[in-house]
């Protein structure tokens, strides 16, 4: 169902575009233009970013943090082969998949740790990403807070994901 | 930003020193080619949505979009201007059917629009908080991985997911509506 969405919006588009005597090809080149640019302005927080996920994964420091709060995260119901699937998300989104799909090999696809590990992953984002890329042009960069608010509000999620996988 | 960075770099450098100093100058660069290969990515990307986006602009289908979405984004974000409800409504529609290359150049934008107006820090901390908590009501990715893992039943987490991503975001609003007061 879902893979024909998208083709279908493009046809609606089109044929909006004729009855609204809209030139398709121009306009979509005048937008292909701005790609560049775009790519460009973001292209330093990228390598903050990934820097700062590769260094965080590659030293162990994921793992040491991951083994330090996965006691009081089982207080919570998350399970201790989740938490470091949990850590990662916020920082990278390959290296989360990568989490994931280990997940599914080890447990089985079907298992409640494998489906528990899905809806985590479905229900959050790469916060640190977003933060630094959403922010790329703009001089106000205070952050702290929305940061702060968004991982707390992930964290609940996390939770409610563990016990809703449980009972369905 | 700025403390997060600090303290996982430093932490993280700290302990390679103990264990692989060498990989030290090596994950900087790693991480660094890391990103040019995912900017190359993104601009293709990019090129392809902004183009679609410029049509759907120049039909003004995007403002159909942002009038069937008022509703809920005055709730959200009080009185904006025209062009940010049209940046917030179809970022946010892209983010529900998941089309995560789409909405980051449309939150660019949604917040350059929002930095422009009155209660600015209240407005892009929503916005960011929206799409940090994800709004998607479709896993799609996730779906296809566990299909294409011999999963006998991979639509069993879509419930589960959309219940999550609905606590995850209803718990960001409420926060930013008690914590981060509209000036």
């Amino acid at each position: 169902m879902s893979k024909y969405i998208i083709p279908v919006l493009i046809i609606i588009l089109l044929v909006f575009s004729v009855v609204k005597k809209v030139k398709p090809y121009n306009a979509f080149i005048e937008g292909a233009k701005q790609s560049i640019d775009l790519t460009f302005s973001i292209f330093p927080y990228l390598v903050g970013v990934l820097i700062l996920s590769e260094l965080f994964e590659i030293s162990g420091l994921a793992d040491m943090f991951s083994n330090l709060v996965s006691p009081l995260f089982s207080l919570f119901g998350i399970p201790k082969e989740l938490t470091k699937l949990v850590i990662i998300k916020p920082f990278s989104g390959s290296g989360s998949l990568a989490i994931l799909s280990d997940v599914y090999l080890k447990f089985g696809v079907d298992s409640y740790i494998a489906r528990c590990a899905s809806a985590i992953y479905g229900s959050s984002e790469t916060v640190f990403f977003i933060s630094s890329v959403y922010f790329a042009k703009s001089k106000n960069k205070k952050l702290f807070l929305p940061i702060l608010i968004s991982l707390i509000a992930s964290f609940f999620s996390t939770v409610f994901a563990c016990f809703i996988c449980k009972i369905l | 930003m700025n403390i997060i960075f600090t303290l996982v770099l430093s932490l993280s450098t700290i302990l390679l020193i103990l264990n692989n100093p060498d990989a030290v100058l090596s994950a900087f660069l790693d991480g660094g080619e890391k990103a040019l290969n995912l900017s190359l990515k993104l601009v293709v990307v990019y090129a392809v949505w902004l183009g679609i986006f410029e049509i759907l602009r120049r039909t003004e289908l995007d403002k159909k979009l942002s009038k069937l979405l008022k509703p809920i984004n005055k709730f959200l974000f009080g009185k904006t201007s025209e062009d940010a409800n049209n940046f917030i409504s179809m970022n946010l529609s892209a983010n529900m059917l998941g089309i995560s290359g789409a909405t980051t150049p449309l939150g660019i934008n949604a917040i350059s629009e929002l930095e422009k107006e009155q209660n600015s820090y209240y407005k892009t901390a929503m916005f960011f908080v929206l799409n940090a908590t994800s709004v998607q009501i479709l896993p799609s990715s996730v779906i296809a991985l566990r299909s294409s893992m011999g999963s006998i039943s991979s639509g069993d987490i879509i419930i589960p997911s959309i219940l999550s991503t609905l606590v995850s975001t209803v718990v960001g609003i409420i926060l930013v509506k008690i914590f981060i007061k509209k000036s």
